[in-house]
C-alpha cells in the first residue's frame, strides 16, 4: 500500500508545494507525469493527490482529461488574462486571479486582459502595493453562494 | 469574473446571453479581493479560508450586499 492511501494528506501537501512552486518559479503548471517524477511517486498516486487537491478546491482539473486546468491563480493553459512579472509570461483564468498572480508572487505585474464583451485589449499595471493603472470594471455574473456550482463558468 | 470596458459592455454581454447582471465592483475593489486571497497561497501552511475569513474579506472590500452571501 503507498503512503497517499495511508495519509492521503501527506502526498497531497508535497504535489500542493509542488505545483504552486513551479507554477511560480518557472510560469508552468507541472502536470501529474512531472509531477511524478519530481516527487518519485507513481503517475497513479499523483492523480490520486490531484483529485484529492481539487476535491478540496485547491486547485482546478480539466474535466475531460484530468489534467490541471488551474493551479489558481495560475492557469495552464494560454488565456484572455496575460501577466507578465519579471520577464515572465503567467496566465490566469479570470480577471481575480490575474491579480492574485501579482499578490501570490508579491511582485509588480502588467496585466494585459481583453473586454468580455468586445475583446478591446485592457492594461492593468499592478504596483509593490497598490495598482498603478487600471482599464475597465469587473462583472460577477454569479452569486457569491453559488461560485462552485460551476467554477468555469464563474 | 471578467473584465469589461464600461458598463455598457457588461449590459451588452448579459443581453446576449439572456443573463441577468450579476454585480458589477471596481478593479481597486478586486485587487483588495486577490491579495487577501492569494496573498500566502505558495507558503507551506496556507490552508484554504474559513467561511467567516471569507465574509470578512468580502466586507472589507466594500461588498455587502446580498449577492456576496455566502450562506444561500
Amino acid at each position: 500500500m503507498t503512503e497517499m492511501r495511508e495519509d492521503p494528506g501527506s502526498l497531497a501537501h508535497d504535489v500542493r508545494m509542488h505545483v504552486f512552486n513551479e507554477a511560480a518559479a518557472t510560469a508552468r503548471v507541472p502536470q501529474a507525469p512531472d509531477i511524478a517524477r519530481a516527487l518519485s511517486r507513481t503517475e497513479d498516486d499523483v492523480r490520486s493527490a490531484l483529485h484529492h487537491l481539487a476535491a478540496s478546491k485547491v486547485l482546478i482539473l480539466a474535466p475531460n482529461d484530468g489534467a490541471i486546468w488551474a493551479a489558481n491563480p495560475f492557469c495552464a493553459v494560454p488565456s484572455s488574462f496575460r501577466v507578465d512579472v519579471s520577464g515572465k509570461r503567467y496566465w490566469a483564468i479570470c480577471i481575480w486571479d490575474a491579480l492574485g498572480i501579482a499578490a501570490a508572487l508579491s511582485a509588480r505585474a502588467i496585466i494585459r486582459a481583453t473586454c468580455g464583451d468586445c475583446g478591446v485589449g485592457l492594461v492593468i499595471e499592478v504596483g509593490d502595493q497598490d495598482l498603478l493603472r487600471t482599464e475597465g470594471i469587473v462583472h460577477f455574473a454569479v452569486p457569491a453562494h453559488h461560485w462552485w456550482d460551476n467554477i468555469g463558468f464563474t | 469574473m471578467l473584465l469589461f470596458r464600461d458598463e455598457e459592455h457588461v449590459d451588452r454581454w448579459c443581453e446576449a446571453r439572456d443573463l441577468l447582471r450579476g454585480a458589477v465592483i471596481t478593479l481597486e475593489q478586486t485587487w483588495r479581493l486577490a491579495r487577501g486571497w492569494y496573498k500566502d497561497k505558495l507558503k507551506p501552511d496556507w490552508r484554504r479560508h474559513t467561511l467567516e475569513e471569507t465574509e470578512n474579506l468580502l466586507r472589507s472590500s466594500g461588498l455587502t450586499t446580498p449577492f456576496w452571501s455566502l450562506r444561500g
